[in-house]
């Protein structure tokens, strides 16, 4: 009873967060927002949940930000079609490199994943007549869909949300089904989680591939949101950043990565006005919070609620 | 055929620098067991510190020199004051500080160089190319390929044949115990931090004249670095030297068939490596 009463408070707290944003910021910075955490929760399936430090998310990103603009611009396709292309796309790509990969641990599995992609990205930066390489691909329209006009910048955040709310109850599920509880066994210890009959590589792929739907969504309505695909999406930069939202939020729930994905957009935001080179103060930043908040933000709550909790104790 | 005898010495060149940028990521591997994602700007310090040092008249060898000491004393401190701090905690925030630090790197150089990037001509000596009988050869390649080597022999020497090295190897093989002898392990992880990033700079150095450099140019390098090691195996020290010559080799020979997919081969010899599940040339230990 108190668990779901816990995942009902988390699940409101998580609406009140795509409900609150655009009216406590501007509406184009929550969207990022939005957009950027359904990337960073698919990313802490597989780095949280799973224990797979996956230092190549930025591919499954890319691939569907490049899929569904290409769909859209020189595919003719609707936007329901061209984000079903995405998510497939980001699903099957992890599938394969997933298929090649997920016996591989610890380090080998970190350097394997940043090594593909990077070769997503040279694919992109040399495949340039399709995917426009370096400059990016342009002139992206955000088609109709059921009388709705998408152009509004309101509806689009509102289509983002819902789907942003989705893609977290979604995840929380998994997290939290026996599939999640086999991924996490295997991460504390996945020789006694396969004696006890479950297959590991099996459950870490299938847990790679959601994880790879999910960054193709969050990719599709990227491009959608800007119009535009830039290269920087599918590069390892973006698979750093990703990891530091988890990393930065917590991996411990799924609504610590949307708090890393605001605290990401919002500092890119404020740097880049800050100065042009915002990338050395965003690093400086990243190795001053690898000092500071080795737990990350929640586990940062956490222990000042111990703190207040003994407080409490020792006046009672 | 004189086409491929041209394209095989490139490749060993290119392939040497391959092999000299892996065994420095393979030696911080195997003291640290932590992928060095700042491997690439470490090269790009390289590579700028013999630009500056060749621009202010100093002989290219001196040049060389100063590129394998300024990233030799970066990692010197990327060690000291960060991953030996962060000892304790998880694998992650070792990585994480890492990328953060690279990025850092980079954007400091692109602050004082810019970003368009640059290069520079091989000394009089090492420029044109030398007439073998049967072909001309650009006389840096093989300034290239040699000065590779020599650095591999003496990282090979320096970790094989004298004390440091045997402590370095045992601190490789058996930690805790080399820790028990009383020696000092966090100086011994430290210096090979060191030696590691240094070798990325003199990669970054000896490429220079060969490919010019931008802030961010290392990063292909370090992918195929890592590369380079899956394909060596990480159980072993000079895996990743055979490893780098081949791959080197082969993308060379590639570009006379598909100039653009050449370095597309490597990813696909990687491909095809794990697809055969094997551990790589010299396996894991």
């Amino acid at each position: 009873m108190a668990s779901i009463n816990k995942n009902l408070l988390a699940l409101a707290a998580v609406v009140l967060v795509a409900v609150a944003a655009p009216l406590v910021m501007p509406i184009s910075i929550a969207n990022e927002i939005i957009v950027i955490a359904i990337f960073a929760m698919a990313t802490n399936l597989v780095i949280g949940v799973a224990g797979l430090y996956s230092f190549g998310q930025a591919m499954f990103f890319g691939a569907g930000a490049y899929l569904a603009g290409y769909s859209l611009t020189a595919g003719g396709l609707g936007l329901v079609p061209s984000m079903l292309i995405a998510i497939a796309g980001g699903a099957a790509l992890a599938g394969i490199i997933g298929a090649l990969i997920i016996r591989r641990t610890g380090f080998y599995f970190m350097m394997l994943t940043f090594a593909f992609n990077q070769m997503a990205f040279y694919v992109v930066l040399v495949w340039s007549g399709v995917t426009g390489g370096e400059d990016g691909m342009a002139g992206i329209k955000r088609p109709a869909i059921a009388g709705f006009n998408l152009d509004d910048r309101g509806t689009f955040y509102a289509v983002c949300a819902v789907l942003f709310v989705a893609s977290y109850i979604v995840l929380r599920q998994i997290k939290n089904s026996p599939l999640g509880l086999v991924l996490e066994a295997a991460k504390e210890n996945p020789r006694r989680t396969t004696s006890l009959g479950y297959s590991v590589p099996a459950a870490q792929l299938t847990a790679f591939m959601i994880a790879g739907a999910f960054a193709g969504l969050a990719g599709a309505l990227y491009v959608l949101l800007y119009r535009f695909v830039p290269i920087d999406a599918i590069s390892w930069v973006m698979s750093g950043n990703v990891v530091f939202m988890v990393v930065i939020g917590g991996t411990s729930s799924m609504f610590g990565p949307i708090m890393g994905a605001a605290v990401f957009v919002w500092l890119q935001g404020l740097f880049s006005l800050l100065w042009a080179q915002w990338a050395l103060l965003f690093g400086l930043f990243i190795i001053f919070v690898v000092f500071t908040l080795r737990g990350g933000l929640i586990e940062l709550f956490e222990r000042l609620a111990r703190l207040r909790r003994v407080r409490e104790a020792s006046h009672g | 055929m004189t086409l491929v005898a041209a394209q095989i010495v490139n490749g060993l060149a290119i392939g040497m620098l391959y092999a000299v940028m892996a065994l420095g990521l393979s030696i911080i591997k195997g003291l640290l067991n932590v992928p060095n994602f700042a491997h690439g700007a470490l090269f790009a310090v390289g590579a700028y510190v013999c630009y500056t040092l060749s621009t202010i008249g100093a002989p290219f060898a001196v040049a060389l020199l100063g590129a394998f000491a300024a990233s030799a004393i970066v990692g010197l401190l990327i060690e000291r004051l960060g991953i030996a701090n962060l000892a304790g905690s998880s694998y992650l925030l070792q990585v994480l500080f890492l990328f953060g630090t690279a990025l850092v790197i980079e954007q400091s150089l692109v602050l004082i160089y810019g970003t368009t990037g640059v290069s520079l001509v091989p000394p009089a000596l090492l420029s044109g190319a030398a007439n073998l009988g049967f072909m001309f050869l650009p006389r840096y390649l093989m300034f290239c390929a040699l000065v590779g080597a020599l650095a591999i022999v003496a990282v090979w020497l320096l970790i094989e044949k004298t004390k440091i090295g045997s402590r370095i190897r045992a601190g490789i093989e058996r930690r805790e115990m080399v820790q028990c002898l009383g020696i000092d392990i966090g100086m011994l992880l430290t210096l090979g931090f060191a030696l590691g990033a240094g070798m990325a700079g003199l990669a970054g150095g000896i490429a220079l004249p060969l490919l010019g450099a931008n802030a961010t140019s290392g990063n292909d390098m370090m992918a195929i670095a890592f590369v380079v090691l899956v394909l060596g195996g990480l159980g072993s020290l000079y895996g990743a030297v055979v490893a780098g010559i081949l791959i080197g080799v082969a993308q060379s020979l590639a570009t006379l068939v598909a100039p653009a997919a050449s370095t597309l081969l490597i990813y696909v010899i990687m491909t095809a490596v794990l697809l055969v599940g094997s551990k790589g040339l010299f396996g894991e230990r």
